[in-house]
């Protein structure tokens, strides 16, 4: 009697699933071409890093009002469809699949390298081109997957532009000091060989430090066993500035430099008093630091009432380019948008004219930065 | 010390109208039947690649509740760093399969062996403590196994191994059959963990549970018991990891935090300790209901707080709690070899 009732439920259950369509036994739902084309974005809202999130949607939001107050791309309007992946890798890949289930056609997603990289084959393998703005590490373009691109500038471009900056202010001795997370942990390795070769400057030391903590007296003494005269700092603003403040107080007189993590205004105030004053940073460009953004800004600042934060134009650009490839496809095909992005050119981003390489990464882009005032600003091109 | 409970006797007394039709459904030897019927049947219903996504590590994650109930339902053993044994099956395979090119289903043997090692190597000093320092030590090892596998360079180091194939070679077979094989492997270890729960030694864990030096005094090794929880619990932490590696085809040290053993405590206290059909529920609840509160955004988690709350203050015994009754079935049995009362 109890078989019969199982039987029966799955009787009923599959009536149900074929009415829905839904299921394995429906049939595929028929494509969607009239509606809004959607840009998905996965990205921290919670979490960690869930005071980036906010920056990078009101970015992308502010393009996709952009593009639709013009008219949008193909006749149709762009709609944005934000999931939070907690830069944790297990949500970030339920939040990758949510978006491939509601029909994204091109994905603007990635912040933290570590949620990133699972989410990659779930977009390649739906032949959804995807254009990550900000996470960064080497291993994301080593997969070597069709459809997927990187506008930030990468670990080893960040190492390369940190070890022209050494060499030319003519450092001795160099501690390089990472948090052990995989961004910043690629950029210091990366560092620290250059540093090894003969004729560069000498690396002391390089030293990982646990994020989240309020003494790094142990590491501070450590590093300064090897003399430094420069250290460099890949992690983030946070532990940035507890370092900067502690290295000061155990009397230490070198020059800092700073990866682009560490750029916040915050890293100053935690830095706390003049600490911070004449700390460098590889950076890429930021609307701080453009020329001609002034208009961007206030255009951000009205809308959202707030200062475009970290990695707004990033989002931004990724947008914009995203809506440049359709329109240059010409539909909303995975394939052809990937050919448009491939062969774009003189597309202009905040970072200045794209192109990519065969790789899917961008060229240069990396520029250095100081503290003044509290404020980073740009010190040169390099 | 009390050596006996004299409190009554902890089988519950019959009423006289004898069990009620809720009841008899709730102990209904089909249940699991039923529950596996649902769980197959669910792709039929729905099979975007997000609700695939999500039931498949709603699957895993009642794996990992089952194998820590063990532990601390069955044997009330305290254990804050389940995830050091589901990295160590996560990290074991995904290892073996990129670095040396072995099928992941060849792996499982060496998983199998590394989380028994690992279970006895953690669980030989920590289980000779008690209570809240078994807890803290645990808390310890979980941390261990995390910054571990941080540092090493064959794990990757902070960003972790990828490209770890599927079950079955790479990514031949699509979300719907790795759901389906990940469901039944799921649905064998469930079984397992309930019948080891009514063994012989899963009475032992119970005794130890309740009352670790009378369960000495009636002649249970209660350290060799207790290890031997800890090392199922340890493998069966581990084949989650093994197929949490499929499923991702990524694995970094992220994904093996303290909060991540703590959401597996609470899938055990939610559902009900000890008891199999409890944890499943409370599992599949701590794993889906974040994914249905995705549209509150901002305020995701502090909704699926309220509602925990809202559940323990309700149902502080857990949704489905362990009844430590005899069915008619088991009381039918021990009839003829019927004791003196205690």
């Amino acid at each position: 009697m109890r078989t019969r009732r199982v039987i029966l439920t799955f009787a009923l259950v599959t009536t149900v699933s074929t009415a829905c369509g839904q299921g394995l036994l429906g049939g595929g739902s028929k494509e969607e071409e009239k509606g809004p084309i959607l840009v998905g974005m996965d990205i921290p809202l919670s979490g960690d890093s869930a005071e980036i999130g906010p920056y990078m949607r009101n970015g992308a939001q502010l393009a996709v009002d952009e593009i639709n107050g013009k008219g949008g791309v193909l006749g149709r309007k762009l709609q944005l469809r934000v999931e939070d992946d907690a830069c944790d890798p297990r949500t970030a890949v339920a939040a990758a699949n949510k978006l491939v289930s509601a029909g994204v056609k091109v994905s603007v997603s990635g912040y933290c390298s570590g949620a990133t990289l699972p989410t990659l084959p779930i977009f390649d393998r739906a032949r959804i081109p995807m254009i990550i703005p900000v996470a960064n590490s080497a291993e994301l373009p080593a997969q070597k997957l069709r459809h997927v691109f990187l506008i930030n500038g990468t670990g080893d471009q960040q190492a390369a532009a940190a070890f022209r900056w050494l060499a030319k202010e003519g450092a001795k001795k160099v501690a390089v000091m990472h948090d052990n997370t995989s961004y910043s942990k690629d950029i210091a390795v990366r560092t620290a060989t250059e540093l090894d070769r003969s004729g560069a400057p000498d690396k002391s030391v390089l030293e990982a430090v646990t994020p989240k903590e309020s003494d790094y007296s142990a590491a501070v003494t450590s590093v300064l066993k090897g003399n430094p005269d420069y250290i460099y700092w890949t992690g983030y603003y946070a532990e940035g500035g507890l370092l900067i403040r502690q290295f000061k107080q155990a009397g230490y007189k070198g020059r800092f430099l700073v990866g682009d993590g560490s750029v916040a205004t915050k890293l100053a105030e935690i830095a706390g008093g003049k600490n911070a004053e004449g700390v460098y940073a590889t950076m890429t460009p930021t609307p701080e630091t453009l020329q001609g953004a002034e208009s961007w800004k206030a255009a951000y600042k009205q809308k959202f009432n707030a200062d475009p934060g970290p990695y707004s134009t990033q989002a931004y650009d990724g947008v914009r380019l995203a809506a440049e490839a359709v329109r240059k496809a010409g539909s909303t095909d995975g394939g052809k948008i990937v050919t448009a992005l491939e062969t774009m050119e003189g597309f202009t981003l905040f970072s200045g004219p794209l192109k990519f390489t065969p790789q899917h990464t961008i060229t240069g882009g990396f520029e250095i930065q100081v503290v003044k005032d509290g404020r980073f600003v740009l010190k040169e091109k390099i | 010390m009390r050596l006996t409970k004299d409190t009554g006797p902890p089988v519950k007394p019959v009423r006289g109208r004898g069990d009620s039709a809720l009841t008899r459904l709730l102990e209904s030897r089909w249940l699991g039947w039923l529950g596996l019927a649902l769980a197959l049947a669910a792709p039929l219903v729905i099979a975007t690649p997000y609700a695939l996504n999500v039931m498949t590590s709603a699957a895993i994650f009642v794996m990992l509740a089952v194998g820590l109930n063990i532990v601390v339902g069955y044997c009330g053993l305290l254990d804050l760093g389940y995830a050091a044994f589901f990295a160590v099956g996560a990290y074991t395979s995904g290892v073996l399969a990129t670095r040396l090119d072995v099928p992941l289903l060849a792996t499982l043997p060496a998983v199998l062996a590394v989380t028994v090692v690992a279970g006895v190597v953690i669980g030989a000093p920590t289980l000779r403590l008690r209570s809240d320092y078994l807890a803290i030590v645990t808390l310890g090892f979980g941390e261990i196994i995390r910054i571990v596998a941080t540092n090493l360079t064959v794990t990757g180091g902070p960003s972790g191994i990828y490209g770890i194939p599927g079950l079955f070679g790479d990514a031949t077979s699509g979300a719907a059959v790795f759901y389906y094989v990940t469901v039944l492997i799921v649905a064998v270890a469930v079984l397992l963990a309930a019948r080891l729960g009514r063994s012989r030694i899963g009475r032992a864990w119970r005794f130890i549970r309740e009352d670790e030096d009378a369960a000495e005094a009636m002649g249970v090794h209660t350290y060799r018991t207790k290890l031997a929880a800890y090392v199922a619990g340890a493998v069966w932490g581990g084949m989650a990891g093994v197929l949490f590696g499929a499923h991702l085809s990524a694995i970094s040290p992220a994904s093996f935090t303290f909060l991540q053993s703590a959401l597996v405590v609470m899938a055990v206290v939610l559902g009900g300790m000890g008891s199999t059909p409890g944890v499943v529920i409370g599992a599949v609840v701590i794993s889906v209901v974040p994914e249905l509160l995705r549209d509150l955004a901002d305020y995701r988690f502090f909704a699926f707080g309220v509602l925990l709350i809202v559940v323990m203050i309700l149902r502080p015994q857990g949704l489905w709690p362990h009844r430590s009754r005899e069915t008619p079935h088991t009381a039918a049995r021990s009839k003829g070899t019927d004791h003196a009362p205690g």
